[in-house]
């Protein structure tokens, strides 16, 4: 097990503001994402879950503000500088983005041949190992036209933790997915924190699963954010917080509260 | 007044920062073009999809155009009784003008189109950004071996449109209307001259490479990220480069006449 340090935040958003044309999405936003923990976005519609994970991945950049990533300043930063900040992330788009001309295969090859010198023989081992670990096998010839969307997303998730990242970014990863499959990532998702200290940034709108699984939920509001333990706002008294947690939230709260009892104490 | 003065403004310095971009990602293909990997696999399968799969097209292109040729000027030259020159006329304006920008032109209809429109669909379904978050540059991968490929076939096909066109008009004028094989073949010979002729459709071919390798990568990689977007690039691609091709026809004759 990988000790976590909770002070140190691996990314740090301060003062962020970010507007399309007359739509402002962010403004004045400060939240930090814990190293080695799994931190999960929440928010309604259109809050900017995705276009915060866009800017982490410095595909968006702010229009104001500071965004560090893994200690480094991500504003300002050149395409070249960008791409080697990069290699030390992974992410799960919500459509997968694999890359559609090619097979299941060859797109979670795709990093390993592109940043390893490893032989064919040690790539194909760790593809398969990773699409066995998001539950997919006997799919390398498919392209990625030939899948289901649940399956799609466990193929983008394969490829997003292929070259073992340091912060790993998932855009909805229980979207479209069934039960089993769902507990299938979460299992993954949490042994990748647990054993190797993967930080995981998760939006969702998997409430249940959401409260198992993550340390901290940050609930993207009015262009700014309010966070805390799953049984902190679980217990929040704003009515809003509340009413968005519904009914998975008081069942948490019903079975976690002594946590928080624990963490106040 | 004022207010159309001060939108034509503004819509002109937007044509002009969107030419501005447009050179900057060029440089950016370049300089992908002269960093390790070359991606020869990529290339390979682009010259097929722009090259191979366009022969057929630019041979029936070729043919026709040489047919008509063959059948128009043979018409107008043995008026004056100087249908001996058949060869030269045709051999001319197919070798200096028809060859290099109708084959651009067919080209920008069949390859640079579906080039604007699968980057466009790339960029859409966030491909691109699936590549930059694998510390992948996309210009490098995807742009780069289509751009090359648009730059290299070009003046290949325009060359075998100029060969099948001349056959064209052999086969009317001689075979059909009784010209002398000879007498067109050396009237063919002796008009068409290396460093005037066929240096200046090799450079027209070049250019109009440069031109719609540009346009059509530049044109799929910027478009607005949805259906409509990739549907309007891809018409801006073909009227664009169309136009691009024509203007520098103009200019590249122009400047060989000085």
């Amino acid at each position: 097990m990988t000790e976590v340090d909770e002070e140190s935040g691996h990314v740090e958003a301060r003062g962020v503001a970010l507007a399309f044309g007359r739509r402002e999405i962010f403004r004045d936003l400060d939240c930090r994402f814990a190293k080695g923990r799994i931190s999960v976005l929440m928010g309604g519609s259109g809050t900017g879950k995705s276009t915060l994970l866009r800017m982490i991945g410095g595909l968006q950049i702010p229009d104001v503000g500071s965004l560090r990533v893994a200690g480094q300043e991500l504003v300002g930063l050149e395409e070249a500088q960008l791409k080697a900040m990069r290699g030390r992330l992974g992410m799960l788009f919500q459509n997968g983005a694999l890359l559609d001309s090619m097979s299941v295969f060859e797109n979670v090859a795709l990093p390993l041949r592109e940043h390893t010198s490893l032989s064919e023989t040690e790539i194909a081992e760790r593809v398969h190992g990773r699409l066995s670990a998001v539950g997919l096998s006997d799919i390398d010839e498919l392209l990625p036209g030939e899948l289901s969307g649940g399956m799609l997303r466990r193929a983008a998730l394969a490829r997003a933790i292929v070259m073992e990242p340091e912060i790993l970014l998932c855009d909805e990863p229980f979207s479209g997915l069934d039960p089993p499959n769902v507990s299938r990532i979460e299992a993954l998702l949490t042994h990748l924190n647990r054993d190797r200290g993967l930080t995981v940034i998760i939006t969702s709108h998997h409430m249940a699963t959401s409260l198992r699984m993550a340390h901290r939920i940050l609930l993207l509001r009015n262009m700014g954010c309010v966070d805390g333990s799953p049984a902190q706002l679980a217990s929040s008294r704003d009515s809003a917080i509340r009413e968005f947690l519904g009914q998975d939230g008081a069942e948490y709260l019903a079975h976690h509260g002594h946590e928080l009892e624990g963490a106040e104490g | 007044m004022t207010r159309g003065l001060a939108n034509l403004g503004a819509a002109t310095l937007r044509q002009i920062e969107e030419l501005g971009r447009m050179i900057r990602f060029g440089a950016r293909i370049v300089m992908a073009a002269s960093r390790p990997p070359f991606r020869w696999r990529a290339f390979m399968a682009a010259v097929y999809d722009s090259g191979v799969l366009s022969v057929a097209l630019i041979c029936a292109a070729g043919l026709t155009v040489g047919f008509v040729l063959g059948l128009q000027l043979y018409n107008t030259l043995v008026r004056f009784g100087a249908e001996d020159s058949l060869g030269t006329a045709v051999g001319l304006s197919l070798i200096r003008e028809l060859g290099p920008v109708l084959t651009g032109l067919l080209v920008t209809g069949r390859a640079g189109s579906a080039i604007t429109a699968e980057i466009g669909a790339m960029r859409t379904g966030q491909q691109l950004d699936g590549l930059r978050m694998m510390a992948i540059d996309p210009i490098h991968f995807v742009v780069m071996p289509r751009a090359m490929a648009i730059f290299f076939v070009l003046p290949l096909l325009s060359a075998l449109f100029v060969s099948l066109g001349i056959f064209g008009a052999y086969l009317i004028g001689v075979e059909l209307l009784g010209l002398d094989g000879g007498t067109f073949l050396a009237s063919l010979e002796a008009a068409v001259e290396f460093d005037t002729d066929v240096l200046q459709s090799l450079v027209k071919s070049v250019v109009f490479g440069v031109l719609l390798a540009l346009i059509a990568t530049w044109r799929g990689y910027s478009c607005e990220p949805h259906s409509a977007g990739v549907s309007r690039a891809t018409t801006s691609t073909v009227v664009t480069a169309s136009i691009a091709i024509l203007l520098a026809d103009y200019l590249l004759t122009a400047l060989w006449s000085l």
